[in-house]
């Protein structure tokens, strides 16, 4: 008998038209691994909160959802309580109390565990989940990784059957990300606990996955092994295909060529799967040209800067110096702690060099007062949250161009640019997170800035927010804007910066156009990068893997 | 910081101790308590963080008490030896030695606090009323998370202001009110959102279950059992002597304390002893633990002669 | 009003302030500290273990958390005036929009917040006190009214409650903490030398009032709304 069981359930919002779930069916089975995904709005972060009474939405609802044989608002609150966990998106709103061990007694007070039985699950989780160093800390001191680390030992503490976990890692770093996969992996396989799970980093989660549900528009397409799953992602994309792990997306680029029966989900899949195709053809273009961007003026100039926040305390940078050139887009990649956000700070004349200088436009950033913000530099902070004062969008953007004669005008044409131009009258926070970071760079641009600095833009966005993003952000260089943006996400900057830097610790230690520079790495690359390298050199996203394949196979009248 | 032997016993011993100095030292007005009061709050402040801040907070306090030595003469004219008058009006000896005996009390009763202070951390407050106030501890608790996040939300609102051109820190008195209730304003949207979502982690974790119990890091061992038997004796000795009038002084209208008695004796013997309890404990575990590493070396020599014997 | 509020009342008005003045006036000497120090504590108790007793949900200690919290870290918003403190006009907001009991709890929550960053003291309790005072009654004059509207009824009561339950309070606990002896002459120059700070207090309270009341009023009232908060 499955676990769960949903039969035709279909649930819609107050005043609302379209349903948020419409007619889904589908079975869990006791220690399964579900991935649930879809474009962002296609109702599966709807569908968890069915999974948990307590967090089920309001509005009005039909079908039945069987949990263990019984309709699930029939069992015992104490049992779903214990039974089901649920781990939200955000790691800092769940956690509730000041210190770690009480965060990770919190649910077993609340079903009125004894101190003895308290005392004994709490250790067992701290070592399980390596929490023992940090169990007597304060929650405010761990990183997003620690902290979501920790809700999930909380929620694991009351022994659940059922974790669901609605995109748990999407505030992480993709190291963290990728180690908090993991542990739930190892909760799965070793625990047997059932998981059922969003996320967007569909390449990590794929190869755990027992089933994949394909959602769309609120419905159920497809609920499949993931080897079945890629082959119906091939097939209808369902509006995923930007999130779907680069294996897979070759192949279903490359669907019109004869590219046999298999669909990868894993790097090691992938380049197995190249070899084959390519084998026996003689490899006439083993690399795209690199474009050399055309040589501009100076914008940015840092010349051995150093910063440290404390007097005594470390260097956070050291020795750095690197140029941005006008109308180019700059990523600077790396991992945590490395500086990146510091650099940006410092570029952006909140913080102030202890040693070296900053120049923008030849004149040292600190020497610019107010005008450093107008018509000059916006920043884009990583919380969108940070700008909004007002009660809808258009307020918010309004305070930007007061006292302008074409204030109206220029709102209007922001709002088309970005694409927000539907949004104008809600509340910013009645907005989805890739809204509110369209709605914030609306409000920058408003500025009208010659460099937008970004920290972590694509920090939570789903694969086709991301997409749009890139393209929005090309198309704003087009425009003349400079672009300077740090983060974590390679592809995304080998998809669309014209140069890139690694940081590490408190300097770059290289830069430049992301063929070459992905190229040159081995480990910090892109997945279409790794799968690919055996054949083809510097081929960085999967359209350059697409291109090279179709002018080897095809010829190049093929492009 | 160095960590005390007293701070780790448990909180309830901690909150005892606290009580009843701070209870001694608001009450009583005889000198020689206040002077046992004062030097041993003096002492174990020392001990728990340094002559330093002492200083820092003897230098923020003194001007407080200087106001408060000399307001008693000059506004209460009462007792008999007048010293000379001021503006017509009478300075006693009785009203300056009261100002000084006040500004003692005073001071002691701070420093007390600053000893409380560094023992008597939020989280021991929390758990102790954990159990009498289920909710507000648990509400106390969340505060402790909120406010340093809250106060890292300010940090990045006014940098993400003054990015957009609207810099916090310059401008008159009326632009800075603005700019603050323009981060305030920010401020409470984003946190009152994100706030229902707490919720929801609280009763998705089974909060609002009947039968909440609480767990705590505290064990109530054998050592603080007896240390809570000797305060609770200690107290009851010295208020014993209190509600007796053994500690009572007169300072108006002459200064008059009662002659000295084998029970006034007994209480202040008892008083210095409770003052002195965390002291002594803290002294008691510098000895064992010295005692400990002789031993441990003696030991060791021991083995490494028999070492070299075999 | 239920009969529970009408005995709140009662406490508050009645029963606190007088016993205040029987010990301060009947039982001298240091004693009058003590009493006036327990008369405190007990006039908070009946409010905690109200809330108590009802075991409030989830949510409602979140917003008190949140609102307590707020009032504590609101100083840092204005960090380019050190003076300057919110914390007793988010009190009042909170007592405005959740009610005379959520605003008791914020404004004492928030006072004892408060000292466990900068240390507690003997003004702790009084400070719990005050605060939790002000937030009560102004659930209980604005939130079933239609003064909450008002700004400058919001704005009067602000600068009102500040100087004189605040100022007054706080005034007489150092008084008492100070000097045993209670005479007229002492009192009055406690008083006069807290008059310039308690003005700053009362009209930077007004101002925030008049600036914070409505946009934060309908902030709160935006949450109320869409998560079905603390209905009533």
């Amino acid at each position: 008998m499955a676990l769960i069981e949903l039969e035709k359930l279909t649930f819609c919002y107050p005043l609302r038209q379209a349903p948020a779930l419409d007619d889904v069916s589908f079975h869990v089975e006791e220690g399964d691994f579900v991935v649930v995904c879809g474009e962002s709005g296609c109702g599966k972060s709807t569908l968890l909160r069915h999974l948990k009474p307590v967090l089920t939405p309001h509005g009005t609802r039909t079908g039945i959802i069987r949990y263990d044989g019984a309709p699930l608002e029939r069992i015992d609150p104490r049992r779903q309580a214990q039974e089901i966990g649920f781990v939200f998106q955000n790691p800092d709103n769940q956690l509730v109390t000041d210190k770690v061990w009480h965060e990770l007694a919190f649910g077993l007070e609340s079903l009125g565990r004894s101190q003895q039985e308290i005392r004994r699950r709490v250790a067992e989780m701290a070592s399980f989940f390596g929490i023992q160093d940090w169990f007597s800390a304060d929650v405010s001191q761990l990183s997003g990784g620690q902290k979501q680390l920790l809700n999930l030992a909380s929620v694991m503490a009351m022994q659940p059957r059922v974790l669901v976990l609605d995109e748990p890692t999407s505030q992480l770093d993709p190291i963290a990300a990728s180690e908090f996969l993991q542990t739930v992996k190892k909760l799965n396989r070793d625990i047997g606990t059932t998981v059922i799970l969003t996320e967007h980093r569909l390449e990590e989660v794929f190869p755990l996955a027992d089933r994949i549900a394909v959602m769309q528009q609120g419905r159920l397409m497809a609920y499949e092994p993931p080897a079945q799953a890629g082959a119906f992602l091939t097939q209808h994309s369902c509006g995923l295909q930007p999130a779907l792990p680069a294996p897979l997306r070759l192949r279903v680029a490359l669907d019109d060529i004869d590219a046999g029966q298999e669909f990868p989900l894993t790097v090691r899949d992938g380049r197995k799967w190249l070899s084959r195709l390519m084998e026996g053809r003689p490899i006439a273009y083993r690399r795209l040209p690199v474009k050399q961007p055309p040589k501009r003026e100076e914008l940015f100039r840092v010349k051995e800067v150093w910063f440290r926040y404390e007097k005594n305390g470390r260097d956070i940078v050291r020795d750095l110096s690197f140029t941005v050139r006008q109308g180019e887009f700059f990523c600077i990649v790396g991992g945590n702690g490395a500086g990146k956000t510091t650099t940006l700070s410092l570029l952006g004349g909140v913080l102030r060099p202890t040693r070296g200088k900053v120049l923008y436009r030849g004149k040292e950033v600190s020497k610019y007062h107010g005008e450093l913000y107008k018509q000059n530099l916006a920043v884009l902070p990583q919380s969108p949250q940070a700008l909004f004062v007002h009660k809808t969008v258009h307020a918010d953007l309004m305070e930007m161009v007061r006292g302008e004669d074409d204030a109206a005008q220029r709102i209007e044409e922001i709002a088309q640019q970005v694409g927000i131009a539907e949004l104008l009258d809600a509340h910013p926070y009645d907005l989805s997170g890739g809204e509110q970071q369209k709605a914030a760079l609306a409000k920058v641009l408003l500025l009208r800035p010659r460099v937008l600095l970004m920290d972590e833009p694509t920090k939570g966005l789903d694969g086709d927010y991301k997409q749009m993003l890139g393209q929005l952000l090309q198309q704003l260089q087009s425009t003349g804007l400079t672009i300077v943006m740090v983060t974590h996400d390679i592809e995304f900057s080998a998809q669309f910066a014209d140069r890139c830097a690694m940081f590490f610790d408190g300097s770059i230690v290289s830069s430049g156009e992301p063929r070459a520079f992905f190229g040159g790495n081995s480990f910090y690359t892109t997945a279409a990068n790794r799968l690919s390298r055996h054949i083809f050199d510097d081929a960085v996203t999967c359209g350059d893997v697409e291109s090279l394949c179709r002018r080897n196979l095809q010829g190049e009248e093929a492009i | 910081m160095v960590q005390d032997a007293f701070s780790g016993y448990h909180p309830a011993v901690n909150f005892l101790y606290f009580l009843m100095v701070l209870l001694a030292s608001m009450l009583f007005m005889h000198p020689v308590p206040l002077c046992i009061g004062l030097v041993s709050a003096i002492v174990y402040s020392v001990m728990l963080s340094g002559w330093r801040a002492l200083r820092f907070s003897l230098v923020f306090v003194l001007p407080m008490i200087l106001v408060v030595t000399l307001v008693n003469p000059l506004f209460s004219h009462q007792g008999k030896s007048v010293l000379f008058y001021l503006w017509e009006n009478p300075v006693t000896v009785e009203s300056c030695v009261y100002g000084v005996v006040t500004a003692v009390m005073f001071v002691t009763v701070i420093v007390w606090f600053s000893c409380y202070n560094v023992v008597m951390t939020s989280d021991k407050f929390i758990y102790l009323f954990g159990r009498t106030v289920p909710s507000l501890s648990l509400i106390l608790s969340m505060c402790m998370r909120f406010v340093p996040r809250f106060k890292a939300q300010v940090r990045t609102i006014a940098t993400a202001q003054k990015c957009i051109g609207q810099d916090v820190g310059t401008g008159n008195v009326r632009q800075r009110m603005r700019h603050g209730i323009r981060i305030l304003s920010v401020l409470v949207s984003w946190t009152l959102e994100n706030a229902i979502e707490t919720a929801d982690s609280m009763r998705a974790r089974g909060y609002g279950l009947s039968g909440r119990t609480h767990y705590a890091l505290y064990h109530f061992g054998a050592r603080d059992k007896v240390t809570l038997v000797v305060l609770f004796a200690l107290s009851a000795v010295v208020f014993a002597g209190f509600f007796g009038g053994e500690l009572s002084m007169q300072y108006f209208p002459v200064i008059e304390g009662k002659a000295f008695t084998a029970f006034s004796a007994l209480a202040f013997t008892s008083f210095l002893a409770l003052c002195l309890t965390p002291i002594a404990i803290d002294v008691a575990d510098a000895l064992r633990w010295r005692m400990l590493r002789k031993k441990d070396i003696s030991d060791g020599k021991n083995r490494m002669e028999n070492d070299g014997a075999d | 009003m239920s009969w529970r509020k009408w005995l709140g009342i009662l406490v508050v008005a009645v029963l606190v302030p007088g016993t205040l003045i029987f010990g301060a006036v009947v039982v001298q000497d240091r004693r009058a500290y003590l009493s006036s120090f327990l008369v405190i504590v007990y006039a908070m108790v009946p409010f905690f273990l109200h809330f108590e007793k009802r075991r409030p949900k989830a949510r409602e200690l979140v917003m008190i958390a949140v609102l307590s919290s707020l009032a504590v870290v609101g100083r840092m918003a204005f960090f380019m005036l050190p003076q300057v403190k919110p914390i007793t006009a988010i009190v009042i907001i909170a007592g405005v929009c959740f009610g005379a009991e959520t605003g008791f709890l914020t404004g004492a929550v928030s006072a004892l917040v408060s000292n466990f960053f900068f240390g507690q003291g003997a003004w702790t309790p009084w400070q719990m006190f005050c605060w939790g005072l002000i937030g009560f009654l102004a659930g209980i004059i604005f939130h079933h009214s239609r003064l909450r509207k008002s700004r400058i009824a919001l704005c009067v009561y602000g600068g009102l409650s500040t100087l004189l339950l605040f100022g007054g309070i706080m005034n007489f606990s150092s008084v008492l903490l100070m000097n045993g002896k209670l005479s007229w002459p002492v009192i009055v120059a406690t008083y006069a030398a807290g008059i310039p700070f308690d003005l700053m207090h009362a009209a930077s309270t007004a101002v925030f009032m008049l600036l914070l009341a409505r946009p934060m009023q309908e902030k709160l009232e935006r949450v109320q709304v869409k998560y079905g908060l603390m209905d009533s």
